[in-house]
């Protein structure tokens, strides 16, 4: 990492009654990058925001913020901004005087107010609709005023608690667009937190994957989903078909009774693994040319591809996307290049793992 | 035809509630001296009324009473109900929630005799502070209840992100709590005004030293044998409120169209 560190957790850990919240967090986040802290609901995600935002206190460990220690700040000295998942917007206060809300608070001339405002109003496209009571705007108009109030203040980090999660589909399309566009204009560090994995991979420069209060994993949208680290970030990130094997020797592994050649090395010989196979890696064929035989047991169209659901004969789910249709009942190969193949240990933590990549990647 | 029956029967109800009012009101015309007969139309209660300075006084003294036993429970009840709302033990909000609501469930009566007792304990000169204070009493587990569900329909984040916004504490209670409590806030004084005005029971008991209230002072007037005074007076009473009514009204259907402007 090369930017410079504007936030950085040290083993935080936050309980609240005798249940441990967070465990051991620590990581650093550069300036002018888009994160995105995905997790299910109840992993802990929302709680790291507050200790950044210094809405709740750690209950050990240390947040620093551009390389001082704000521990003790309170929200309102912290030089970060929230956007609300339900936004929060002031219902007594129209558009204009929620957005001037921050700098009345500073005491702002009222000609700087309206100039301040007007500008941001353009650049989140709102302007005219200065004088409309909040509850007359649409789900996605209310979700530019909340980051306009924000961004009015010159923030120099953005927290984002699921703001998308309110949308519709295709207005959650659009956002993903504009939120990453605007961050990228204004170049400031964005911290995203989400349950919605495609949101993720779409938008980052850096994913923390997130449960049970632990950081699985972290890194860039391909290499989570390239290459992820255990079952879990598989299975939440993506469709996957995971299979347990047994590592024979490096680049080799076998699973379904069959051996393979992959590319991955670094683990014991004959040391039980799963292996993940990504349904859009699997390629249809002749049962002659394939690696794997297996029956075709139904399929869904998807619009852009068919997602077919087949067995092999050890009983094995696999989950195939494929651009043409096939009959069902229909005996297939599947076949996959050794690129594929992602071979995963039972209980490695992130370090082992990167430290085991280290070893055979250049 | 269920809808006919409804309305005859709300009608009915009507009649029966404001009838008494009317017939009163009514008797306050007669030039007579009760309520038997009817004689001929005349202004003289009304005149007596106004020439009865001691009244005019009570009255006067009867919305002192409210206006600054409402302001004070307001301001008191406000508080109350956001440090309730603070409480974070939930045994703690229910026993103070219920305390509150004992007050206002238990009769005035009560009320009343055991304010006597704690003014005559502590030696308090019954009269205007005595009064004050029973109506302030009273008033404030008023104001806490009509404030508390607006308090509960304010979520978190609201305060949150005024504070994420760089408000300090004194600013997200003056900008974002109050404001958004406000209705709640006036219905709570209104209902403690109303009170006030209201009170027989624990005013009985603790007034003193000449001071009455409009409340006691019919009573007595009542007890002394019927003057058509109090018809009259009544019959002020009801105008004045009938007025308030339509002026309410009108303030609410204006504040409606504003809101849909802007």
């Amino acid at each position: 990492m090369t930017g410079k560190t504007i936030v950085e957790l040290k083993n935080i850990n936050v309980i609240i009654d005798d249940l441990q919240i967070l465990k051991n967090i620590s990581f650093e986040l550069e300036t002018g990058k888009f994160y995105t802290m995905l997790g299910p609901s109840g992993s802990g995600k929302t709680t790291i925001l507050k200790v950044i935002a210094g809405f709740s206190q750690p209950t050990s460990g240390e947040v620093f913020f551009n390389g001082k220690k704000i521990n003790q700040l309170p929200p309102n000295k912290r030089k970060i901004n929230t956007i609300f998942q339900d936004y929060a917007l002031f219902p007594n206060l129209n558009l204009f005087e929620n957005v001037a809300f921050g700098l009345r608070l500073q005491h702002k001339h009222n000609s700087e107010i309206s100039d301040r405002v007007s500008q941001i109003l353009d650049l989140v496209q709102l302007n005219g609709l200065e004088k409309r009571s909040v509850e007359e705007l649409s789900g996605g108009q209310r979700q530019r005023v909340a980051i306009a109030r924000s961004l009015v203040l010159n923030p120099k980090m953005l927290l984002l608690d699921e703001p998308l999660s309110a949308l519709d589909a295709k207005l959650r399309k659009k956002m993903q667009y504009e939120l990453r566009n605007l961050q990228q204009r204004l170049g400031i560090t964005f911290l995203f937190i989400t349950h919605d994995q495609e949101e993720a991979l779409a938008m980052s420069d850096f994913i923390f994957v997130i449960n049970n209060g632990e950081i699985l994993q972290s890194g860039t949208p391909v290499d989570i989903y390239d290459e992820p680290i255990n079952h879990f970030v598989a299975d939440f990130i993506g469709q996957s078909n995971i299979i347990d094997g047994t590592m024979v020797r490096d680049f080799v592994v076998k699973f379904v009774g069959k051996t393979f050649e992959c590319s991955d090395a670094g683990m014991r010989h004959n040391e039980p693994v799963e292996v993940v196979l990504r349904p859009e890696d699997l390629d249809i064929t002749e049962v002659k040319k394939g690696k794997l035989t297996v029956k075709v047991k139904s399929q869904i169209f998807r619009g852009d591809y068919y997602e077919i659901i087949a067995y092999d004969e050890d009983h094995n789910k696999w989950l195939i996307q494929s651009t043409n249709p096939v009959k069902d009942g229909a005996i297939v190969g599947i076949n996959f290049d050794p690129e594929d193949i992602h071979v995963m240990r039972f209980g490695e933590k992130e370090q082992e793992f990167d430290a085991r990549l280290e070893t055979y990647e250049d | 035809m269920s809808k006919f029956k409804n309305g005859f029967f709300l009608f009915f109800i009507f009649l029966i509630l404001y009838l008494p009012i009317f017939y009163l009101v009514y008797y306050s015309f007669s030039s007579g001296n009760n309520i038997a007969k009817f004689e001929n139309f005349s202004w003289q209660h009304y005149l007596n009324l106004f020439a009865d300075r001691r009244l005019i006084g009570i009255v006067l003294n009867t919305i002192l009473i409210a206006l600054i036993s409402a302001t004070i429970a307001t301001t008191i009840g406000t508080f109350g109900a956001i440090y309730l709302n603070d409480l974070t033990r939930p045994w703690a909000k229910n026993l103070t929630l219920t305390l509150n609501n004992i007050l206002i469930v238990s009769p005035d009566v009560i009320i009343g005799a055991s304010f006597l007792i704690l003014y005559s304990a502590i030696k308090l000169h019954l009269g205007f502070w005595s009064v004050l204070i029973s109506h302030i009493a009273f008033s404030v587990p008023i104001v806490v209840l009509m404030v508390l569900p607006k308090l509960k329909e304010l979520t978190h984040s609201y305060i949150d992100a005024a504070y994420d916004l760089g408000a300090s504490s004194q600013q997200v209670l003056t900008r974002v709590i109050l404001p958004f409590i406000s209705s709640g806030i006036f219905s709570g004084f209104f209902m403690a005004l109303t009170y006030s005005l209201d009170d027989f029971a624990v005013t009985f008991f603790v007034t003193g030293n000449g001071f009455s209230t409009l409340s006691v002072e019919i009573y007595a007037m009542a007890r002394r044998g019927i003057s058509l005074e109090i018809n009259a007076l009544t019959g002020i009473i009801f105008f004045v409120i009938s007025i308030a009514m339509v002026f309410y009204y009108f303030v609410l259907q204006r504040n409606k169209k504003q809101k849909r402007i802007n």
